[in-house]
């Protein structure tokens, strides 16, 4: 499902203090596509997605999901930076959260949820409540407690941040994979640059604050994708180009905070 | 020493663990050997042997069973009425603005008071019945639960509200589903005050002039009338106990009920 955001401005706070973090920015995300937002912090790129999922308002433009008039978050289901699983409520109940509201009988939503589990390899670990699983673990409940929901449009803000590498290679593989099978739109915020190009169809590059976009780099590494394809010339020529783009925007930022502060 | 002090073998494990115990022993000791070496009077400090067996009569004869269970009684009428009602409006406070704004200066204006303070004026509306035990320690009570909870519901983490509304969740499924479970621990810390200052009030209402002639409030002021002073010195020991069993068993309802507690403190 194609995303359109056409001149998008967000302002937080009141008159005199007030931040510009979204500066009009414009961009179409195309259906079925996984497309990073990469830039450094603060440059609004969470912001932008907690948008498009209708999770926050914004303050100008607009932002059109599908082609029916339905509010902001419909089509989507975003999975946390902070992965935001309810501590009280075993796997298998976190997982069929999003059934459970909408009044599912628990036999079918556990039978749903089930198959979720496994498909993101937890079988066994239903009973779990999220504080006895590793971090890894916890990744995988909050991807299936966001793919139950059959929304066609997955958001990601910078979900793997807090994994050790290893876990973080493998946590990626498994998203490339589920990825391919389901075709969904995913749109997949991030700082970091080798799992921009990784997992990305394009890279949306912004700016330092005010956010806009810098640099649209399309990523066409074939599918499937693997860590191997690190060692690739085009994954370096990508990682060059990406990385010269980031290292102006944080000069840019450390530039502007220097300012601020002298 | 070095293995001993880092307890890390078997016989320092168990060092570890007894010798806590030995102090107690050791102190009692020394207590009943002063009492005996110096001969000091009963009626101002007993010895530890003949306080013990005061004890055990006063167990035996069921006097101590008696006046237990009538404290137990008016503790948990207290509680109950506390903690139903100090829930009720701390939930409600949390959940609307407006109801928080209608009870925020009446607590900031009753909690400070001691509640000790208004036994003068209960006695007067109530007389000395059961009445008057159980409003004051319900009303001491109170406080603490209706802080907790207004408290632990307000500091529901924003981020598990705005997943559950992303999952479809609506206002009232957000707030069974999520704020109360989220909220549940800080509830039972607030629980486990009220439970605390419940027994100081029942304890204290009983002692009152002549308000009552039953629980360990009134065994207690009644045995230091009457100068029996190891009757004073059972009778504390029993609450110290009873206060320590209770105390327990609160915590371990409060783990049955919410078992995800223990890893987040």
């Amino acid at each position: 499902m194609e995303i359109v955001v056409d001149n998008l401005v967000q302002v937080f706070g009141e008159a005199p203090n007030e931040v510009l973090a979204l500066d009009h920015v414009s961009h179409t995300f195309p259906s079925q596509r996984f497309t990073c937002i990469l830039g450094p912090s603060g440059c609004g790129k969470s912001t932008l997605a907690q948008i498009v999922g209708g999770i926050e308002p914004y303050t100008g433009g607009a932002v059109t999901v599908g082609a029916a008039a339905q509010p902001l978050g419909t089509h989507s289901v975003m999975m946390w930076q902070h992965l935001n699983l309810f501590p009280w409520r075993s796997v298998i109940d976190n997982v069929a959260f999003g059934l459970e509201m909408q009044g599912i009988a628990k036999a079918e939503r556990y039978e749903r949820a089930r198959r979720l589990i496994a498909m993101v390899g937890l079988r066994g670990f239903e009973a779990h409540r999220p504080p006895q699983l590793s971090g890894g673990m916890r990744q995988r409940v909050a991807l299936a407690r966001a793919l139950i929901m059959e929304r066609p449009i997955l958001l990601m803000d910078e979900p793997f941040g807090a994994l050790d590498a290893q876990t973080k290679i493998v946590m990626q593989e498994e998203l490339v994979r589920i990825y391919e099978q389901t075709k969904k739109t995913v749109l997949f915020v991030t700082h970091a640059i080798d799992e921009a190009i990784l997992l990305g169809d394009e890279i949306v590059v912004m700016t330092a604050r005010p956010g806009r976009i810098k640099e649209v780099i399309k990523v066409d590494l074939p599918r499937p994708r693997s860590q191997e394809m690190v060692n690739t010339p085009e994954f370096g020529r990508l990682y060059d180009r990406a990385l010269h783009l980031i290292r102006e925007e944080v000069l840019n930022a450390l530039r502007q905070q220097e300012e601020a502060a002298g | 020493m070095g293995t001993g002090t880092k307890h890390k073998s078997k016989a320092g494990a168990i060092v570890y663990i007894v010798v806590p115990y030995l102090t107690i022993v050791a102190v009692l000791l020394a207590w009943e050997i002063l009492v005996r070496v110096k001969g000091v009077q009963p009626i101002f400090l007993p010895a530890p042997s003949a306080i013990f067996k005061y004890l055990i009569a006063m167990i035996a004869d069921g006097e101590i069973a008696y006046h237990l269970s009538i404290t137990f009684l008016r503790i948990m009428a207290g509680f109950l009425v506390a903690s139903a009602t100090g829930i009720l409006v701390g939930i409600a406070m949390g959940m609307s603005r407006l109801i928080a704004r209608i009870f925020d200066p009446w607590i900031a204006a009753l909690y400070p008071l001691p509640k000790i303070s208004l036994i003068p004026l209960l006695i007067i509306w109530l007389g000395t019945g059961e009445a008057y035990k159980i409003v004051i320690s319900a009303v001491t009570a109170f406080f603490p639960v209706a802080i907790a909870t207004f408290a632990s519901i307000r500091q529901v983490d924003r981020g598990l509200v705005k997943a559950a509304k992303d999952l479809g969740a609506n206002t009232r499924q957000v707030q069974l589903k999520v704020v109360i479970p989220a909220a549940l621990p800080g509830i039972f810390s607030g629980l486990q005050l009220g439970m605390g200052v419940t027994i100081i009030m029942v304890v204290a209402a009983e002692m009152i002039g002549g308000s009552s002639d039953s629980g360990m409030g009134y065994l207690l002021i009644h045995a230091g009338q009457v100068m029996e002073t190891e009757k004073v010195f059972g009778g504390l020991i029993v609450l110290a106990v009873f206060g320590a069993i209770i105390t327990n068993a609160q915590k371990r309802i409060d783990r049955l009920i919410a078992p995800w507690m223990e890893r987040e403190h």
